[in-house]
């Protein structure tokens, strides 16, 4: 008695004798070895199966329903031996001697990665695993459909096992799929093997060396530049392994971070503030979609590759996909242009700037009141609003670095792009003040830029001597933001005095004076155009006693509507909806909602 | 067993064994194209007919031969189903291979003749 198996040759079933599937089975893995790198190495496995198949059938009735030793002996013996009519193959694809399969009865079929495509759910890639580990494929699933959650990590190594493992086709790869039992740890196995291997010829190479006799030196370098070939290809194969399964964690490692930055942009992209720059700033919507598109591809293709690569160098599978590797660099390619396309379209609508002078017409006087409008209605809507609100109380320290922010506001349904203003004072060549207004913006052209200056929108308003500068410019949505600027510009001429209001601490920027005081330190006083430039009037013993000043309290300008500005020499309250606010110029008080901020002179400077 | 060069060719080296294995594969490409130029046929059909004249000794030889000819585009084939067993091959001559069959059978026809006269002359 003996027993059977049943086995699928080419679709046909048949009962087999255990000893003659072994022996069929290690003859299909032997052809399978000769032909498998050769071009259409499958196409030639599967119509041997098939002629196998048909001998088989040939052979077998419904008496006779089991194949027999003998059955097999005669597929062998009609087919030839593999070495016999494969062996011309190896000239088209030279390899070393060693790694020519021999067909040797006694050596087990080799175990190799497969799909399995007889026990798929989706391509066989979880049943192929279950099948190389021998575990229960259930196990390799759940762990999969776990791996979803984490940013679905698992769709993606799926997919590149998908293309890295080879289908099992033809019954040779599906033998070799089983092949022999292993366990879990048949990699470390081999590892282990392959590391006593090496062992063993360094032993031997320098046992030859002792006993060597170094008369010949033409023999003795023949066995250097062996050793040496030798020691790389055993170090090789060991260390492939070991590379493999570092390009594996970091891949697998890339590709989480990769995932869950994608995640994070996306979340981001639901943050309405955040969609309303990407309209500013692209030209289109799509180029910021393709761009995030073209960025997925130009880490993504890398990241997928060294999966790829890891995975077949740790479970050493041979199969090589040449299209695989064409596509993925074609794809990181496009993903390159894309990028490059998008950077390239988006950063010529900044390449010049544009740069428009509009003069006020202003009413003159001998001395003029600058105050700084702060276009409350507008800044109560931006989504920062406590951030300026925590530059209030800061502004002492630094204040250009408002003019470099840009936020985004709205009144009612409009929105706008909102931008600081800064001033500059020169002096004027005729007898008269004159106010301009510098609009800056950037565009595709000197043309097209100057176009989108214009269109910035940001007033001055004269009341008797005081001239009111609006703190905040706006610009449409529909001009995008292209680093747009707005400098107001104020020519005194000679002998004609400007007062510079608390309130313009931070508006002033680079304007020179006699004293070289700094542009915060400049508001506040009186200033009179001399011969030299700007000269402070009620600056004098500033710097030993500034409380000197309060004996020369100067003219208060009107204030702003909604601030309770109680101007003094050199300070203000200010009492509005976010509290209590007291600006000195040695120090600020703050007290609102966050509690009571005090500020000195002493702790900015820190 | 099955190898046939060495126990047809006692005296035969391992070099010698191969030219004239060689020499069958060369040959064995013309004849496959002949046999196919008549009928399309799976390679069962292809290798019975080899049988008669001897020039295949094993089976496995015409399988790597066949898809290299199909992938150089000499042949084409088209599966059938069969009534007894998994769906045949039929492979069938291309226009190409058409052509080229012309042109070997005309070398061949030379090759032989020539061959041929210098046997004849030294013996």
């Amino acid at each position: 008695m003996n027993k059977t198996v049943t086995i699928n040759i080419s679709g046909i079933i048949f009962h087999i004798e255990e000893e003659a599937f072994d022996k069929l089975s290690k003859y299909l893995a032997t052809i399978k070895g000769y032909f498998n790198r050769t071009e259409g190495g499958n196409e030639i496995m599967s119509d041997i199966e098939a002629r196998i198949a048909e001998m088989l059938q040939g052979r077998t009735s419904a008496v006779k329903q089991v194949v027999l030793m003998a059955d097999v002996d005669f597929v062998m013996e009609t087919m030839g031996r593999p070495e016999e009519f494969a062996g011309d193959q190896t000239h088209e694809n030279p390899r070393s001697e060693s790694e020519i399969p021999s067909f040797d009865i006694n050596e087990p079929v080799k175990k190799r990665m497969f799909r399995d495509p007889d026990h798929k759910a989706v391509a066989g890639v979880c049943s192929g695993i279950a099948a190389y580990f021998d575990v229960d494929v259930v196990w390799i699933r759940l762990a999969m459909f776990l791996l979803i959650f984490f940013g679905g990590v698992s769709l993606w190594i799926y997919f590149i096992l998908w293309i890295v493992i080879p289908e099992a086709k033809t019954t040779a790869d599906k033998l070799a799929m089983r092949g022999e039992r292993i366990d879990i740890n048949n990699i470390s196995k081999t590892v282990k093997e392959e590391a006593e291997q090496l062992k063993k010829r360094m032993e031997k190479y320098g046992n030859d060396f002792k006993n060597k006799d170094f008369s010949q030196p033409r023999n003795f370098f023949d066995k250097v530049v062996e050793f040496i070939k030798e020691f790389f290809l055993m170090f090789g194969k060991l260390f492939a392994r070991i590379i493999g399964f570092i390009l594996l964690a970091f891949g697998v490692l890339f590709m989480f971070v990769f995932i869950s930055s994608i995640f994070g942009f996306s979340l981001i992209g639901t943050n309405s503030e955040f969609n309303d720059w990407v309209n500013l700033f692209f030209l289109e919507r799509s180029h910021y979609t393709l761009g995030i598109f073209g960025m997925t591809l130009f880490f993504g293709i890398p990241i997928l590759m060294m999966i790829y690569g890891g995975v077949k160098l740790l479970f050493r599978i041979v199969y090589t996909n040449r299209w695989l590797n064409l596509s993925a660099g074609m794809i990181w390619l496009i993903g390159f242009i894309v990028v490059l396309f998008v950077a390239i379209t988006t950063g010529k609508d900044f390449g010049n700037e544009g740069k428009i002078k509009e003069q006020v017409q202003i009413i003159q006087h001998d001395t003029l009141y600058i105050t700084l409008n702060k276009n409350k209605e507008l800044t109560a809507h931006t989504s920062s609003n406590e951030d300026s609100d925590e530059d209030d109380y800061r502004y002492g320290s630094m204040k250009s670095r408002r003019n470099n922010d840009y936020v985004i506001g709205n009144t009612g349904k409009k929105k706008f792009i909102i931008g600081y203003a800064s001033l500059n004072i020169v002096p004027s060549l005729t007898d008269n003040f004159e106010v301009y207004i510098i609009k800056k913006a950037r565009g595709e052209d000197k043309r097209s830029a100057s176009e989108r200056a214009k269109l910035i929108d940001y007033k001055i308003i004269q009341k008797d001597s005081v001239l009111s500068l609006d703190e905040l410019f706006t610009v449409s949505p529909d001009e995008k933001f292209r680093v747009q600027e707005v400098r107001v510009l104020i020519k005194v001429p000679r002998g004609k005095v400007i007062h510079l209001d608390k309130s313009l601490e931070s508006f002033i920027s680079d304007v020179e004076n006699v004293t070289n005081t700094y542009d915060g330190d400049m508001a506040n006083r009186r200033w009179i155009m001399t011969k030299l430039g700007l000269e402070c009037i009620d600056c004098e013993g500033l710097e030993t006693d500034p409380h000197n000043l309060l004996l020369s309290p100067p003219p208060s300008p009107p204030l702003p509507p909604g601030n309770v500005n109680e101007n003094s020499n050199d300070g203000n309250v200010q009492i509005d909806k976010n509290g209590i606010h007291i600006n000195s110029k040695d120090a600020n008080v703050k007290i609102g909602k966050d509690g009571i901020h005090i500020d000195t002179k002493e702790n900015n400077k820190d | 067993m099955i190898n046939s060069e060495n126990t047809s060719n006692p005296s035969g080296s391992n070099e010698r064994a191969g030219a004239q294995t060689q020499m069958r594969k060369g040959v064995l490409e013309l004849c496959i194209l002949s046999i196919l130029s008549k009928k399309d046929a799976y390679p069962t059909e292809i290798i019975e007919k080899l049988k008669d004249t001897k020039l295949v000794v094993v089976e496995g030889t015409l399988y790597p031969l066949l898809t290299r000819l199909k992938n150089t585009g000499l042949l084409a084939y088209r599966w059938e189903e069969s009534t007894s067993g998994p769906p045949r091959k039929y492979y069938k001559l291309t226009e190409i291979g058409l052509q080229y069959l012309k042109e070997l059978q005309l070398s061949w026809l030379e090759l032989v003749d020539a061959v041929n006269k210098t046997i004849e002359k030294n013996n």
